[in-house]
């Protein structure tokens, strides 16, 4: 397999993801814990600050999404087995093919859904003026900002369109090693047990 | 109708129960014929997990990590020993007090299986116990662990909820206690019954010494049950307090846990808590879709013809839930049914929607102990080797106790709700 | 045509301005002789207030009640109204919000939110419930406070010399109780139905803010109605919120003698201690939003 196909490419991209994703749910974890403890520390001494409840929701939704396109790669998630695992060996395959093509379905859809509520079109159309594109088109998304931390919250969301493109590669990586297009890659720096459940 | 049919479909394929939700929302919008939904889809989705609440779950998940890396596992179940070895029977006496000081600590189920049947199960094979049976019951000391706080479950269920994430995990003491004292009963009469083994003799001065090396590992537990129970934080916060206790008696005292380690503890927490939270977020936006769509209103119209008054309607919920646990995990399973249910139960019936969360959780818990799909027989299946099937027949009687304990929950509010303030 | 309208609030069932968003429903319908009906979405069911705003602004839902404190965190125009010591009584918020010059605020929000404003609901004048003892403006000095997190509480309960202590709503009690907050400020029909009074020492009626409701319909949706049906609609949301507005007005006093019921003193803040706050709090907000003048101006005559 050549190295440049665009097999190679699907595969290194999820690889390159990945252990970006790695690095960004330690750091969203050390980061969620430390804010957490320096509010404990600051309210007991009578100086709360302000903005680390909302900073400590938004680290948990990014690291919700970056965890989820990293799952998706890892074929880590609860699903029901109770019909698949009784059919025959071919059949199974094929399940599997189809489950896996429903992720790069969804990953798609999900491009597709950010980019209507986004519309990274219409803003440029705008001129990247987000009055403008809102008396334009009613999306104010733009001009939005958050209520502690007075970021603009489309900073935030950011974390959706991220992860409906990582998960598509990922899903897409998936299928073709479904599919026997491409060898079964080791995911490296990932040390999990099958038997650490999350109930 | 399409979007139901939709969702088993794909979920009988074997897509993620996560994305069969997601997928199922976007069937609906496009069943709808309302294309303006698509813009909202995905805000939804975000809206879902921006919760305060949540942020307990990669705590907890965090604190069984750390524990795990510093062998306070181990002591525990050494405590236990020390505390109940010598009866006939002991180490299945063990095996459930030391399950129950670590649902203290733990908040999940699956994981407390993992770990304790790599501990119990070939020490009570040791002794003379059957595999079957050791396997099976360390299940049933798991399922100790979503009950008593901290719980991943709970924590879920007063988000679905908006109840104080606080009440909810206080709110599991209680039950978890009975459930505990009730399974110890059965074991004595089993014991009675096929002979059980008692462990090792110990003298008092062992018994003492024991006890004495092993109760720093108690910190965790009393820290985390402590301050929530004593009100000197919320959930979250004693998670994070938690986490560093069982960092610094792992570091300190049993001597096994490094620094070194963390980065990977991290990283494990951080993918298994956003496993469960892209849950929550999909269960966001089907539960939106269906709320759209007036499910839930029409759901509720055809329960209230059906039960009367709140008890039959609490014993209705009983049989659903423990139907739909044996085919679903725990967590799906809540995210499934709680926006469908909980409304009806306080607006209608007028049940107070802690109670009803204790009752809704054990139900689902359970569900992990029941075929076909009981995943926390399949994990001690896993690292036993024991028959999972087999491992269902020979518990029976604590499913039965079980089902006895979900009874009176359902009768007697006060058993949830009597240590909240 | 006939039309199904969509209503989403964040407020539970049995909230009073759900109570008015059902009655709104069932007027329509008799109305129209059911050509118009409407399904309330309570509790949040639709998501949060962002998200009903969105909702809104693409059409997907028609109408909202959002607080104030929702559309002035988008426009300080409309925060405005969030502002302390415009009225100093419930019975004259009930007056202000219906006045002309309250009505004119919404003039902004077509273009600054995509929605069109129909009128205002109301809570009642805000108190902070404390576990340490109040008498005064100045004991509030070092307090960690439950607030609502709006700007404008923000930078009025900090000019007091409160440290702002944003809690999400399922938790308040506990941080109460818990000792997490010394004390909170909300209004008192929330605070009689979460029992407040029960993890505190003293309530301090501040009458200095109000947390309004807004009832907005999507824009997009607005211009595809006919122009007879904007006009009904208009004017039974009008005869609602009166309702609303009249009803918990005259609630109060009830509400206030539970609380004097309960064991623990419920106080006024001195009207005289008020005028350096008031200064303190124009010069960061008399710039944001000009309207502010105008509002005290209004307010003083009532
Ligand atoms: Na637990
Ligand atoms: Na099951």
């Amino acid at each position: 397999m050549p190295a440049f196909s665009a097999r190679g490419i699907v595969v290194r991209a999820s690889s390159l993801l990945l252990a970006f994703e790695r690095i960004a749910l330690m750091g969203l974890m050390y980061l969620l814990t430390a804010l957490i403890l320096v509010n404990v520390v600051t309210r007991y001494s009578h100086f709360p600050i302000y903005w680390i409840d909302e900073s400590a929701v938004y680290c948990v939704v990014w690291l919700t999404f970056i965890g989820a396109s990293a799952m998706t790669r890892l074929r880590l998630d609860f699903a029901v087995t109770m019909m698949t695992e009784r059919l025959s060996a071919r059949h199974r395959k094929l399940a599997k093919i189809i489950a896996t093509g429903m992720v790069v379905v969804f990953g798609v859809a999900l491009v597709i859904t950010c980019f209507l509520w986004m519309d990274p079109i219409g803003l440029a159309r705008a001129g990247f003026d987000a009055r403008k594109l809102a008396a334009e088109t009613f999306n104010f998304l733009y001009t939005e900002r958050t209520q502690t931390l007075n970021w603009p919250t489309w900073v935030l969301y950011l974390t959706l369109p991220i992860f409906a493109v990582s998960m598509t590669i990922h899903g897409l990586a998936n299928l073709l090693e479904d599919l026997e297009l491409v060898p079964r890659t080791p995911l490296k720096g990932f040390q999990l047990s099958e038997l650490d459940g999350v109930n | 109708m399409i979007t139901s049919a939709a969702f088993i479909a794909i979920m009988l394929v074997g897509v993620p129960i996560g994305l069969c939700l997601c997928l199922a929302g976007l069937v609906f919008i496009i069943a709808s014929g309302n294309p303006v939904l698509f813009q909202s889809y995905p805000l939804q989705l975000f809206g879902g997990v921006d919760s305060y609440g949540l942020i307990a779950i990669p705590l907890f998940i965090l604190i069984g990590e750390i524990m795990n890396g510093g062998g306070i596992t181990r002591r525990i179940v050494d405590m236990a020993m020390a505390f109940v070895g010598s009866l006939k029977g002991g180490l299945a006496y063990v095996n459930i007090l030391a399950n129950m000081f670590i649902s203290s600590i733990l908040g999940s189920a699956t994981a407390q299986v993992a770990i304790m049947a790599q501990i119990m199960v070939p020490e009570m094979e040791k002794k003379g116990y059957d595999k079957t049976f050791a396997a099976g019951l360390t299940a049933y000391g798991g399922m100790l662990g979503p009950i008593i706080p901290p719980s991943v479950m709970f924590v879920v269920y007063s988000v679905l909820a908006q109840v104080s994430v606080s009440d909810m995990l206080i709110a599991g003491i209680v039950p978890g206690v009975i459930l505990t004292t009730m399974f110890c009963i059965a074991i004595a009469l089993m014991g009675y019954v096929y002979n059980y083994p008692k462990a090792d003799y110990q003298t008092p001065r062992q018994r003492l010494a024991t006890i004495l090396r092993t109760s720093p590992t108690l910190l965790i537990p009393i820290v985390i049950v402590g301050s929530i129970l004593g009100g000197l934080g919320n959930a979250t916060e004693s998670a994070a307090v938690g986490a560093v206790a069982a960092a610094l008696v792992g570091k300190f005292w049993t001597k096994e846990f490094r620094f070194s380690q963390l980065p990977q503890m991290m990283l494990r927490a951080g993918v298994y808590s956003a496993i469960v939270l892209f849950l929550v977020a999909a269960a966001a936006v089907f539960s939106w879709v269906l709320v759209f769509g007036k499910v839930p209103q029409e759901t509720a119209a055809w329960i209230q013809s059906v039960a009367k008054d709140p008890v039959s309607f609490m014993l209705l919920c009983n049989v659903i839930l423990l139907v739909i646990g044996t085919v679903i995990d725990g967590i799906p399973g809540l995210i499934m049914t709680v926006p469908i249910l909980l409304p009806v139960a306080t607006e209608i019936y007028h049940i107070d929607p802690r109670q009803f969360g204790v009752v809704v959780v054990i139900n689902l818990v359970l569900g992990l102990l029941s075929p076909p799909v009981g995943l926390c027989f399949f994990v001690a299946a896993a690292v036993t080797g024991a028959k999972p099937g087999k491992m269902f027949m020979v518990t029976l009687p604590l499913f039965g106790i079980s089902c006895i304990l979900l009874v009176l929950l359902s009768l007697y509010p006060s058993l949830s709700l009597v240590l909240i303030k | 045509q006939a039309k199904e309208f969509r209503l989403g609030l964040i407020t539970p069932n049995g909230h009073s301005w759900n109570k008015a968003a059902l009655k709104l429903g069932d007027d329509l319908k008799a109305a129209t002789n059911g050509r118009l009906t409407m399904t309330v979405f309570h509790s949040g069911q639709l998501g949060n207030e962002p998200a009903m705003m969105q909702q809104l602004q693409s059409g997907a839902l028609d109408m909202g009640f959002i607080q104030a404190a929702e559309l002035g965190s988008r426009v300080p125009h409309i925060a405005a109204i969030n502002a302390p010591y415009i009225v100093r009584s419930t019975p004259s918020v009930a007056k202000f919000v219906r006045h002309p010059a309250a009505i004119k605020l919404f003039e902004v929000l077509p273009q600054e939110t995509g929605t069109i404003g129909l009128g205002w609901g109301i809570t009642g004048m805000r108190a902070i419930f404390s576990s340490k003892d109040l008498t005064t403006l100045a004991d509030i000095k070092g307090m960690k406070l439950r607030i609502n997190p709006t700007p404008v509480y923000r930078d009025f309960y900090s000019s007091l010399g409160a440290a702002p202590t944003p809690i999400p709503t399922p938790q308040v009690f506990d941080a109460m109780a818990n000792g997490q907050v010394d004390g909170l400020e909300a209004d008192l029909e929330f605070s009689w139905n979460q029992r407040f009074d029960k993890v505190s020492k003293v309530i301090l009626q501040m009458n200095a803010v109000f947390m309004p409701m807004a009832a907005i319909v999507s824009g997009r949706v607005w211009q595809s109605l006919p122009a007879a049906d904007r006009e009904l609609i208009t004017k039974t949301v009008k005869s609602t919120l009166d309702t609303q507005i009249d009803e918990l007005a005259g609630n109060e006093p009830k509400l206030i003698e539970n609380f004097k019921n309960a064991p623990i003193p419920i106080r006024q803040v001195p009207a005289g201690d008020t005028e350096a706050v008031i200064a303190e709090f124009d010069k960061v907000w008399l710039p944001k939003a000009p309207v502010l003048a105008e509002l005290r101006k209004v307010g003083a005559t009532l």
